[in-house]
């Protein structure tokens, strides 16, 4: 047989996993063990501008083993061609969308083609955003890069292996075509030796390393916080500037305190802070009748004073004959238009 | 059957026929007992009828015995009409030997008679048979472990065997013993009874005195097999009414045995014979109480009924006969529970005794026999039996026997309705303490109607389980023993030296341990039958103290006895009798010179002891048992919770505050420190709670520091320390970003100012800051890491509470203007959403439950001493089998076992110094009851039901309460348990990552396994308690074998390997340079990732402290092929279930292809996976098949 086993469409990569050397294998099992990764050519949607993954040099892994790193994974695909990136699904996006999303604003848009739009936003962004957004790089281009976004400093980096859900699936990205090509069609019947990198620990040195990682320098820490919160404050400041509502700062003091003005459309004072409308009509977007009336109580009092009391005692009197006299007009009505049967 | 016996006479020669007739005709008394047990017109018809055998079989005995040894017998036979009345008289040390030689032996009771004695004991017809007891007022019930009913066959003995004096020295009983000892020599030898009964002696309470015979039907299929009905006939000698003894003579207060006293001294001392007379009297009372229950059966319509629901009650409780432990002086108490309810209905007879206000308003007689239940049990649960005697009301108004002598003779005084004998004679005040907390314990739950139907908790429980039932199980066992002052009199008067000497422990312990114990009784299964070779009753050689601690009183250290001025040297003498070398005389702070007795402790758990500790004192020094015929098992449950000895002398020796109150103080020490830091935050800390096991006495170990002197002493594995979780909150301001995100790096900002200030502000301070490696950040991911200087280990948490409403916010898909309209997408779908609900689940546990759960737990450990230690053993127990922390959560563990403490409205008066919850019987007083009570629980838990566990206030203002998540869509996916609070309506919080269903019933079958074990242990005196914790292996599919050198805390492990931890000191001068990492414990994080990573592969289980094995057990759905799917989930491989070189255009048909499409799991890749993540940890994996 020639061509690769299938499965599903998927070509299947038979992986040899040798025993680490240093491991005190068990006694029964010495023959050696398959692992079988599935591979196919990454198909995405129709629209070229929405695909996160570059058609046709892109290749779908599923059940890649859980401790993959992506060293490991490049070695093992290295001879069919150079690789120019490779994703885990399960993770990692965040990064990633991070450091895109700064791409993004630096370079300005410049290429839809690569720029890994986060595949959580770009759906929800329809026309109205789409519009938006382009004005608010329209105004940038006109400002020409003025505010620059600063920096996050991250934190010291943590371990690099990391340990996923097992039978996971990864997108490796070849440079050109013809490597994916080479991949699918001469996946090897005999199955080749997982790579085990040693540069990234294992076992015992791998939660060591992890522990350790987990508690960075407090320098560290500082220069990230800082810096994250510089950009975020940089963040906020161009989304009030894009905001529908742009007529100003929310005015704080020294103290902390916010001058509420009652502002725009919605209650809404400026750039989104402080609302000066009642939780109620937050959450209903009304006010209530009930709520209005009772602001409204009478302050003065009714039933205080006796000439109130007469004067009110008096007027319901004559109230009572008025609608005494008001009835039996109305009986007089009725009985005559009873009397007025034809039949 | 006269004429049959008349033609036997005639005849000359006893014929077959006429030894078949006899059996036929007691059989046919038996069987018109079955068919109409109360007429009492029948039992004349009986009477003849035994009369005729009893003539028979003893004039066959007679003769035979005639023929054998002529020379020691007087026979005296006067034919008196038809019946003849043939007298024997014996010897009384003749008779025995006599009919020995047939098998029999004859069951004298002390003083043995000797051969000196010149009066003669004999056999007679029985003046009247009748049919007494339960079994003829049909107020039986069935006995606990296949006991059967007794029908008790009341054979009068004819007056004129009696003599006027006959009470002194036991001789009523000689003449009784060998009565019935030739009743049973003559059934025995008649070949036609003998092969349809057994016939066997038993003695009430062990004592020969009222030793019964018992025939039980074999069962043979004959017409006279009588095994259906599970009866055995038991005849009981008694006393006409008209015998010449002088019954004032045995009034309490007479002593009626001579010579066998010491007769220097004592005699100026009132000697009196109380048990003695009762015996005596006993015999006159079956008779009558018939004639009494039947009356009251006339008038009581709900009689019958009542006195089986008591006795059920009883019995369930240890009351009564059973092959397992019973009560120690309730064997054969039948008569006493009727009496009880005719006490209840017919009221007292005045006695002037006891108070006025004692006298109760009798109950009506109409009352049904539930009310009358309830009415017995609310007396016997209020009734001071101590010191107010009873007496039933009697028919005539008057008492035998002036009512005062009872008071001053016998502890317990109750006087049945013929004012003949005290029922509860040989009854200790302990055991009747014990029968009023059962009393009072069923009547709560009778009165708690919330909890559903009581009546299988009621009647159908057996309750006699030692372990559940009292705080501490003490097996003694008696071979060894030798009471220091048993004297003859005591003897004597018991009936056996066994007898008295219980009779002494019973009222030593209870003078020894006074207040400290509730109740206390002394347990042993109930005297079996024996055979008639055997005179005297075997007497238990394995007994059990069960105590019921008071928790107010039990720990007391100090004993006070007399003063040393004490004008009586009489007192201080007995004081010091009592307590041997342990009493000394003791200065204390308030300037008294005391006698006083201190029991030494060395460490707090030791305190728990103390009771068990004068238990073991009292025993040896009057008993002569020393510790290896005691056995407890609290020892051995303490050392669970202990660490090795190799490794607790480290720290024993620093010289460090540890424990509890170690971790406590260094708590506060740090909120202190933090507080003080003021000037150098931006916000003020406005509290700081503890949400630590290691703050609320609850984790297995008590909380040890490490410093880093001590770490480099100590062995690599050994060098663990729990971090203790704070949540600190600071005041609120509204400078805080209104962005999930924005919030952690504010929080980390936070950490690092803190963190600085605090390592300026104290040197020794070593603080960093922990950021967890997660995808989730919008969670709250960051804490402060502060090791102390002392070595002790925090990790402080922020709780901002604007989180909460931005993850609803995300959650309820609702932006920040709610009154905006949001594009109506499906906003469930994405990760944010997912982030979201698994974020605000970790707020609400952390910051919202976990800080109000600590103080809950914490209030309940200062309330109820044992507490802690339920919890702690508990804990161990779901630790040592794996589950854990992976699958249980600490919380769930600790409201497992509040339900054994607290009752709704606990809290009320808690503060109190009398908090009338502490002395609830069912609140379990050691930690041994309450790991037992928890077993049993969990052993038929029906999860699917849920628990209610009111550890909150009542009076707590529910308030706003963390609104349910109605959204929460993980709510579905929820463990197994619920655990609802006040709190928690749900009762999913800490119990919805686990245990789920197929853990549960592990957690059952573990559970049932354990019960099964201590009971065992009760029953056969093995202690180990180690094996309960030792958990079986052969379920799971993987076993991975960790290595010891790589565990971090391998000390902590349940079977920890001294040789395993070695010793460090050798390598002190690289003590340097010793890394300590607080809290790293790899094989954990090993376990947490195969959780993770394998959740739908397999299901592991670890041990979290030190365990050195990681089982695993692969879902069994994956061994069949499935279709292949992009997420599947697990690691697969291609069925090879069709040939691999089948042709390509094959492909094309369905069928193959399915074929070829399907996957398996790929178990040997998983194993090679597991083996390479955990390098460096694990030694081996072994794959059961």
């Amino acid at each position: 047989m020639s061509s690769p086993v299938t499965i599903n469409g998927f070509v299947v990569i038979p992986i040899l996993y040798s025993r680490p050397s240093s491991e005190p294998s068990t006694s029964k099992k010495v023959q050696p063990t398959n692992h079988y990764i599935y591979a196919r050519a990454h198909v995405g949607p129709k629209n070229a501008a929405q695909s996160t993954w570059p058609n046709g040099r892109t290749l779908f892994l599923v059940n890649v083993p859980p401790d993959a790193t992506e060293r490991e994974l490049m070695s093992l695909f290295k001879s069919y061609g150079t690789i120019e990136k490779i994703v885990f699904d399960l993770d990692g996006e965040k990064e990633e969308e991070e450091d895109a999303e700064q791409s993004d604003e630096d370079e300005e848009m410049e290429d839809e083609n690569d720029g890994l739009v986060d595949g959580q936003h770009a759906p929800a962004n329809d026309e109205d955003d789409d519009e938006d957004e382009d004005g608010g790089h329209r105004k940038k281009r006109r400002k020409v890069t003025k505010p620059q976004p600063p920096k996050v400093v991250p934190l010291p980096s943590k371990t690099r292996r990391r340990i996923r859900k097992t039978g996971q699936t990864a997108h490796v990205i070849f440079l050109d075509a013809s490597s994916l090509e080479r991949t699918l069609s001469s996946a090897p019947q005999k199955s080749r030796p997982w790579p085990i990198s040693d540069e990234e620990p294992r076992g015992l040195a791998h939660y060591a390393a992890m522990y350790d990682s987990a508690r960075p320098p407090l320098d560290a820490i500082r220069e990230h916080a800082d810096t994250y919160m510089q950009l975020f404050d940089f963040e906020a400041a161009q989304a009030k500037r894009k905001s529908k509502f742009r007529k100003g700062e929310a005015i704080v003091d020294e103290d902390g305190f916010t001058l509420v003005t009652r502002g725009g459309a919605y209650g809404q004072t400026l750039g989104g802070g402080v609302t000066v409308a009642t939780k109620m009509f937050q959450e209903t977007g009304e006010t209530s009748e009930r709520n209005a009336g009772r602001q409204k109580k009478k302050k003065e009092k009714t039933n205080f004073y006796a000439f109130q009391k007469a004067e009110k005692q008096r007027n319901d009197l004559i109230e009572l004959k008025r609608r005494w006299e008001q009835d039996k007009a109305k009986v007089e009505k009725l009985k005559a238009s009873r009397h007025f049967k034809p039949y | 059957m006269a004429q049959s016996l008349k033609r036997k006479r005639t005849d000359g020669a006893p014929s077959r026929k006429v030894r078949r007739s006899s059996p036929v005709d007691e059989s046919d008394a038996i069987s018109e007992v079955e068919d109409d047990n109360t007429e009492e017109k029948d039992l004349q018809s009986h009477e003849e009828e035994w009369g005729g055998i009893g003539d028979g079989n003893a004039e066959g005995t007679s003769e035979k015995i005639k023929g054998t040894s002529q020379t020691k017998w007087r026979r005296h036979s006067s034919y008196e009409g038809r019946f003849g009345i043939i007298q024997i008289e014996f010897l009384q040390a003749s008779a025995a030997r006599s009919l020995l030689k047939k098998g029999v032996s004859v069951p004298y009771s002390t003083p043995m008679p000797n051969e000196d004695t010149n009066w003669k004991v004999a056999f007679e017809k029985p003046s009247d048979i009748s049919l007494v007891g339960s079994w003829a007022n049909k107020t039986h019930v069935k006995g606990q472990d296949g006991c059967k009913y007794g029908v008790d066959l009341a054979v009068e003995m004819p007056a004129n065997l009696f003599q006027e004096k006959d009470y002194l020295n036991g001789r009523f009983f000689h003449k009784r013993s060998f009565y019935l000892a030739a009743l049973a020599a003559a059934i025995v030898s008649d070949k036609g009874i003998a092969s349809t009964f057994s016939t066997s002696f038993s003695s009430l309470g062990d004592d020969p005195r009222l030793t019964k015979l018992v025939l039980e039907p074999c069962a043979d299929g004959s017409a006279h097999d009588f095994t259906k009905l599970n009866a055995q006939i038991c005849i009981i000698p008694t006393l006409p009414s008209n015998s010449p003894i002088t019954i004032h003579r045995l009034s309490p207060s007479h002593l009626n045995f001579r010579g066998t006293t010491e007769d220097k001294g004592d005699s100026d001392e009132k000697k009196a014979s109380p048990l003695y007379n009762t015996a005596v009297l006993t015999a006159l009372t079956p008779r009558s109480h018939l004639l009494s229950t039947h009356a009251l059966q006339q008038n009581v319509p709900a009689l019958d009924d009542a006195v089986a629901l008591l006795r059920v009650w009883a019995n369930q409780r240890g009351y009564g006969d059973g092959q397992k432990m019973t009560v120690r002086g309730f064997e054969g108490k039948g008569p006493w529970w009727t009496s009880l309810l005719q006490y209840l209905i017919q009221g007292e007879e005045p006695s002037g005794l006891g108070s006025k206000k004692s006298k109760r308003k009798p109950v009506g007689r109409g009352l049904s026999s539930y009310q009358l239940f309830r009415a017995a049990l609310d007396f016997l649960s209020s009734h001071d039996f101590k010191d107010f005697p009873v007496f039933v009301k009697t028919k005539d108004g008057s008492h035998r026997y002036a009512p005062g002598e009872y008071q001053t003779h016998h502890d317990v005084v109750f006087v049945d309705s013929s004012s003949t004998v005290n029922l509860l004679a040989n009854v200790p005040i302990g055991v009747l303490k014990l029968l009023q907390r059962d009393a009072r314990k069923t009547l709560d739950l009778l009165n708690l109607s919330s909890v559903g139907d009581p009546f299988p908790e009621v009647f159908l429980k057996d309750h006699r389980d030692l372990q559940s039932r009292f705080d501490a199980v003490i097996r003694v066992d008696l071979s060894a023993v030798q009471a220091r002052k048993l004297g003859p009199h005591s003897v004597v008067e018991a009936g056996t030296a066994a007898n008295a000497m219980m009779t002494m422990m019973s009222s030593l312990l209870s003078h020894g341990l006074g207040n400290r114990v509730q109740a206390h009784a002394i347990l042993h299964p109930s005297p079996s039958l024996r055979p008639l070779s055997q005179a005297h009753p075997t007497s238990p050689h394995i007994i059990h103290i069960g105590l019921l601690y008071d928790a107010r009183h039990a720990f007391r250290q100090v004993d006070h006895g007399p003063a040393a001025d004490e004008s009586d040297s009489s007192v201080v003498e007995r004081f010091l009798d009592f307590w041997g070398e342990k009493a000394e005389l003791r200065r204390f702070k308030d300037g008294s010179i005391v006698q006083s007795v201190v029991w030494d402790i060395k460490t707090v758990d030791e305190k728990a002891h103390i009771p068990v500790m004068i238990v073991r004192h009292i025993l040896h020094r009057h008993f002569g048992l020393d510790d290896t015929s005691v056995t407890t098992w609290q020892t051995h449950f303490d050392s669970l919770l202990k660490l090795p000895e190799s490794i607790s002398r480290y720290y024993v020796g620093s010289g460090l505050s540890m424990g509890f109150k170690g971790a406590i103080t260094a708590f506060d020490d740090l909120v202190k420190g933090i507080k003080a830091l003021d000037e150098a935050l931006p916000l003020t800390l406005s509290s700081a709670s503890a949400i630590s096991d290691c703050l609320r006495y609850t984790s297995v170990f008590s909380p040890v520091p490490l410093p880093t002197s001590l770490a480099a002493a100590l062995p690599p594995n050994a060098r663990y320390t729990h971090p203790i979780d704070i949540v600190v909150e600071f005041e609120k301001s509204s400078r805080w970003p209104d962005e999930l995100r924005a919030i952690q790096k504010v929080k980390l900002a936070f950490f690092e100012r803190i963190a600085a200030a605090l390592m300026s502000a104290s040197s020794g301070l070593k603080v960093s800051v922990v950021v967890e490696d997660t995808q989730n950040d919008i969670q709250d991911i960051s804490c402060l890491e502060i090791v102390t200087a002392e070595g002790w280990v925090f990790r402080a948490r922020i709780w901002h509470d604007r989180e909460a409403t931005l993850l609803d916010r995300i959650i309820s898909g609702k932006g920040s203007l709610p009154h905006v309209t949001v594009k109506p997408k499906d906003h469930r779908k994405g990760k944010e959403y997912h982030d979201a609900v698994q974020a605000r689940e970790v707020y609400t546990r952390r910051f919202i439950h976990a800080p109000r759960h600590h103080r809950a737990i914490a209030k309940l450990c200062h309330n109820f001493p044992a507490f802690s230690g339920t919890v702690r053993l508990v804990k161990r127990w779901f630790a040592s089998h794996w589950l854990l922390h992976g699958h249980v959560s600490d919380e769930a563990v600790e409201l497992l076992c509040a339900r054994f403490f607290v009752v709704p409205g606990w809290d009320e008066n808690a503060d109190q110094e009398n908090n009338p919850h502490l002395k609830n019987p069912t609140v379990p007083g050691s930690k041994e009851r309450g790991f037992a009570a928890v077993m049993q629980f969990l052993k038929d838990w029906k999860w699917e039901e849920g628990m209610f566990v009111p550890i909150y206030d009542t009076s707590m203002s529910s308030g706003p309460a963390p609104t349910a998540n109605a959204a929460d869509p993980s709510s579905s996916t929820a463990g197994a348990w619920r655990l609802s609070t006040k709190i928690d309506e749900q009762g999913t919080i800490w119990t919805k990552n686990g245990p789920d269903f197929i853990v549960a019933r592990r957690v059952q079958a573990l559970a049932q396994a354990t019960w099964k074990y201590l009971q065992d242990m009760e029953t056969s005196g093995r202690v180990v308690v180690q094996s309960m914790f030792d958990h079986p292996t052969n379920d799971y599919n993987l076993v991975l074998a960790l290595n010891r050198r790589s565990l971090t805390r391998y000390h902590h492990n349940v079977k920890a390997d001294p040789s395993s931890l070695p010793n460090q000191s050798k390598h002190q001068n690289e003590a340097g340079d010793v890394l300590v990492r607080p809290g790293f414990d790899p094989a954990m994080a090993y376990f947490k990732d195969l959780q993770r990573v394998y959740a739908d592969t397999f299901r592991v289980f670890y041990d979290p402290f030190g365990g050195e094995r990681i089982g695993a057990v692969w879902d069994p759905s994956l061994k069949l092929p499935r279709p292949f799917r992009v997420l599947g989930g697990f690691s697969s491989a291609p069925a090879s279930t069709d040939v691999a070189s089948s042709s390509k255009g094959n492909t094309k048909s369905s069928s193959t292809k399915k074929g070829r499409d399907l996957v398996t799991l790929n178990e040997a890749a998983v194993v090679v996976e597991l083996e390479r993540m955990g390098a460096g940890l694990l030694s081996g994996i072994t794959i059961h098949v």
